[in-house]
């Protein structure tokens, strides 16, 4: 019980978005210290507060490792993880994560999912129920409260995911291939409401995706990552102005710098197949 | 008996294809076709049953009629025994259903989290699970009693297996993304047990207990059957050595109807609990 009064305290001011300081990251999994697989090489990453930066490479490249590493679901082995709030040693709602195949609660409906976050941060109930409504009303999921994630679409319920992970508004948002299972209407939508979501509320997002035009239309900076042990290969950044609709999928400099993108994961994409076989 | 129940959930489908609605019959729903067909195939064998024995097909001191069967249960029931009967039968099979469970699921949880746990369960219950449990009965009855003690102690002996079993299977290896998703919204590795383990386990727990239902039932009626005394087990081998086929009948009818009404309360605990479940919706 004292522990929820303890986590009651930061309600207030919610979680600030602040930056992430990733410097010479390595992890392998495996057996450590010798005969593991490297997954991670060195990484050194400076995120700064605010942005959105999207971590873009092949398959098995390593990158939804780092994200989790940031999220601190898996330990990180060497090198330091940092943000405002210190090292990262453990999950946190400072730093929610979405992830590729939703994880709701599937036992939970759509709104005890959303609520279970507000929970834990201690809302006083009152405050919990009108927060988890209305950020399932921003994710267009009014009238679907009650029902459970196997009775909605693969959309509605990456939706719901989001909804869960905003509410508790995280200072920093991580995302792994959120839209990944999307069909390709969805998904474009979910952009567009993700950047907007993003605009308006100044978290700090980390989004992890190998799609190059998602990754060009959401992010203010890009890495691209190596194949297999992955390293930071090239960091970009994205110039394009920051109300992005359909409309810029026609944009030259967003045509040009997705052909570019694309030649530069073209090679690590080809790298990692020929290590693959 | 898994095989058993495994056949009752997919029978129910299969006369749905050949009993095409009528159009008139619209509000009739392919559930309610499905019972009336089932409880018509029950009717039909104990009709059967009646006249192969009323008309001389059968012996009837062999087989008496389902009539007579019936009333001889009316009688008890008038008389108060059987509702004794099946009162201490019911008493024993879930007082050890439930020991059984209380005991089953937290062993199956520890054995799921704990290496040391899984080394020593482990091979206890691989060893007793395909043992046949009913062995055990001329020990329980030296170290407990000849009454209730040892019959329940009986039971929650042989519930415990498939409880621990399916506990352990559900509780291990579990999807990580839904407790992830837990941790990182807030939840303190103590709290992951109630909120999201258990919940994610439920399925295969309840499954679990599903087969150590009937198991338990079973063992019930064989413990008060080999020990006698009251309960519907022993009022039958009472009915047997006296050559009194009537009541030796009345009890397999009160096994049955007891098993149905036991087993069906289950599935609706079931379904109840897993409502947000894709098979609650099929």
């Amino acid at each position: 019980m004292s522990m929820t009064h303890a986590s009651a305290a930061p309600r207030q001011g919610a979680h600030l978005a602040s930056g992430i300081s990733i410097s010479n990251v390595s992890h392998s999994y495996g057996a450590q210290g010798g005969g593991g697989m490297l997954a991670l090489d060195g990484i050194n990453l400076e995120i700064g507060d605010g942005e959105f930066h999207c971590l873009l490479g092949p398959s098995g490249c390593g990158k939804s490792t780092l994200l989790y590493l940031v999220g601190g679901f898996i330990p990180v082995q060497s090198g330091v993880i940092s943000t405002a709030a210190g090292p990262v040693t453990a999950p946190g709602p400072d730093r929610s994560i979405v992830f590729q195949n939703f994880a709701l609660f599937p036992w939970k409906t759509v709104k005890d999912n959303v609520l279970y976050g507000l929970k834990k941060a201690g809302y006083p109930s009152a405050e919990r129920e009108e927060r988890a409504q209305r950020y399932i009303d921003m994710v267009h999921l009014t009238g679907f409260e009650n029902s459970y994630p196997s009775q909605l679409s693969g959309g509605m319920q990456q939706r719901a995911a989001i909804a869960r992970t905003l509410a508790v508004d995280p200072g920093i948002l991580l995302m792994d291939e959120p839209f990944g299972a999307l069909d390709a209407q969805t998904r474009r939508v979910m952009q567009e409401e993700l950047r907007a979501i993003w605009r308006d509320s100044r978290k700090t997002v980390v989004f992890v995706t190998h799609d190059v035009q998602e990754a060009v239309f959401l992010a203010d900076r890009i890495s691209i990552m190596s194949a297999r042990p992955g390293r930071i290969q090239h960091i970009i950044d994205v110039n394009l102005p920051k109300d992005r609709g359909e409309e810029i999928l026609e944009n030259r400099e967003f045509i040009g710098l997705s052909e570019h993108i694309w030649r530069l994961v073209r090679e690590q994409a080809v790298a990692a197949t020929r290590g693959v076989h | 008996m898994m095989n058993m129940a495994q056949a009752r959930h997919i029978a129910p489908n299969m006369p749905t294809r050949k009993v095409p609605a009528p159009r008139a019959a619209r509000a009739i729903s392919p559930k309610t076709v499905d019972t009336l067909v089932q409880i018509a195939v029950v009717a039909l064998l104990a009709g059967i049953w009646e006249f192969s024995a009323r008309f001389g097909a059968l012996n009837p001191f062999l087989l008496p009629p389902l009539s007579v069967v019936l009333g001889r249960i009316w009688e008890d029931l008038l008389a108060g025994t059987v509702l004794v009967d099946l009162g201490l039968t019911l008493y024993r099979a879930l007082l050890g259903f439930v020991i059984g469970a209380v005991i089953g699921i937290p062993a199956g949880i520890l054995m799921a989290r704990s290496a040391v746990m899984r080394w020593f369960l482990d091979p206890l219950v691989s060893i007793g699970f395909p043992m046949p449990k009913i062995a055990f009965l001329p020990i329980f009855i030296l170290w407990f009693d000849i009454y209730d003690t040892s019959k329940i102690i009986m039971v929650s002996f042989s519930c415990f297996f498939p409880i621990v079993a399916a506990t352990y299977a559900g509780c291990s290896g579990l999807d990580k993304w839904p407790i992830w998703s837990a941790r990182s919204l807030g939840a303190k590795e103590r709290e992951l047990l109630w909120e999201v383990y258990l919940p994610m386990a439920m399925p295969q727990i309840i499954t679990g207990l599903q087969v150590a239902l009937p198991t338990g039932m079973i063992t019930t009626i064989v413990t008060e059957m080999l020990m006698g005394g009251r309960g519907v087990g022993g009022s039958m081998i009472m009915a047997g050595r006296f050559a009194d086929s009537v009541g030796v009948f009345a009890g397999i009818v009160q096994i049955i109807i007891l098993g149905f009404v036991v087993v069906k309360s289950l599935e609706i605990v079931r379904r109840r609990l897993l409502i947000w479940h894709p098979e609650s919706r099929r």
